[in-house]
């Protein structure tokens, strides 16, 4: 692929997920504006099927990134992999059921998948966290993507883990009722 | 939000993802010529251990290899028992230590720091395209480098003979070309003083 075309996609992919975590924060927002019984009323059950879409689109463009542009994961990468892949195959089966229990299972990979994205994303702001020198082969600290001088793979990752338990939380309150 | 706004609004993006999935597979590939941050590299004599930063290093007194290559503008040279003491800084342009360490180096030089009978060199290595700051010659040009800048080539030849652990890595010699010190990391103004030091008393 063109540097050119894997320009474009960083972008695409980084526009997505700030457009999904603005969502997100809106959407926690609104909750604490409007009140939970707004806030289950403006999702509703669509709450799973978009937290499986996030789910598909990290997945699908995690999977593009190592198999089509060739950037090889680095450790902590796979653990982030780890945590979204299932999400994107238990989610739609959640959704497709619609069943409730499907929380169970998503909600800790979601907010364990954050907790080492927003880790890889403080390996790269702050290399030192890293150690004293990089890893020749595929060290965390390196960053593959940076588009708008902050928008990493990691944060990307972030992005998507905590827009998923977002989701998640808003899907759980629906179906409580 | 009814079903149909759901499905709308799912297919869409799962749509475009797999649209612009598709685009990307079959963009015609434009391209890229990725080995203007090689060079070709000669390196004779035996090739020291990988370098182990928590054990005492026993290629202190070995001579090391000697390697010979050129920078981006093919200028030759060579790193050999020349009488002359030497620090060897190994750099990757995708390391943010690296990113972090040249300037501060070449500040350090442009300071006057260098003692006289000491030479520095740096070799580029684990160069790829795909990483960022590519090519290393950019980077290195934008920073003013003034050392001199052997090339490593795509298996990293220099710096597997010099047992690079990792980057940025350092290793002093002395005029024989042997081993006074081999540091992996950051090491700033106080590291890069020591090293000076000690290569100058060997010189």
């Amino acid at each position: 692929m063109s540097p050119q075309n894997v320009d474009f996609y960083n972008t695409l992919l980084a526009m997505l997920s700030l457009a999904a975590l603005a969502a997100a924060v809106g959407l926690v927002g609104y909750r604490i504006a409007a009140g939970a019984e707004a806030a289950r009323n403006l999702l509703g059950g669509s709450a799973i099927w978009l937290a499986w879409t996030v789910a598909a689109v990290a997945t699908s463009g995690s999977l593009i990134y190592s198999e089509v542009i060739h950037f090889v994961p680095c450790r902590l990468c796979w653990f982030q992999r780890i945590a979204m892949y299932p999400m994107a195959v238990v989610l739609l089966v959640g959704a497709i059921r619609r069943e409730v229990v499907v929380k169970y299972y998503a909600l800790p990979l979601a907010l364990g998948g954050a907790l080492i994205s927003i880790w890889h994303y403080l390996t790269q702001v702050f290399p030192s966290l890293e150690g004293g020198s990089c890893d020749p082969v595929n060290p965390c600290s390196s960053k593959y993507v940076d588009v708008f001088g902050f928008v990493s793979i990691p944060f990307m990752a972030g992005t998507g883990f905590i827009v998923i338990a977002v989701l998640l939380a808003f899907y759980v309150r629906t179906n409580n009722e | 939000m009814n079903k149909k706004t759901i499905y709308s609004i799912v297919g869409g993006v799962v749509g475009l993802g797999l649209i612009v999935a598709l685009a990307l597979s079959i963009a015609n590939e434009q391209e890229v010529d990725d080995s203007i941050g090689f060079r070709p590299v000669e390196v004779t004599g035996a090739p020291l251990p990988l370098f182990d930063p928590t054990a005492a290093d026993p290629t202190v007194g070995l001579e090391a290899p000697t390697a010979v290559g050129t920078d981006w503008n093919d200028v030759e040279t060579t790193i050999q028992a020349d009488g002359r003491s030497k620090i060897v800084m190994f750099l990757a342009h995708w390391c943010s230590h690296c990113q972090a360490e040249v300037p501060v180096v070449q500040a350090w030089v442009d300071g006057g720091n260098l003692p006289d009978n000491v030479d520095l060199y740096s070799v580029t290595t684990s160069t790829d395209r795909l990483r960022p700051n590519w090519p290393p010659q950019d980077w290195l040009e934008e920073e003013g480098w003034t050392a001199p800048v052997i090339m490593d080539d795509q298996i990293g030849t220099v710096a597997g003979s010099f047992g690079m652990s990792g980057t940025p890595f350092y290793v002093v010699l002395d005029g024989e070309n042997r081993v006074i010190r081999r540091v992996s990391g950051e090491i700033g103004i106080a590291g890069l003083d020591a090293l000076a030091a000690e290569a100058a008393a060997a010189s």
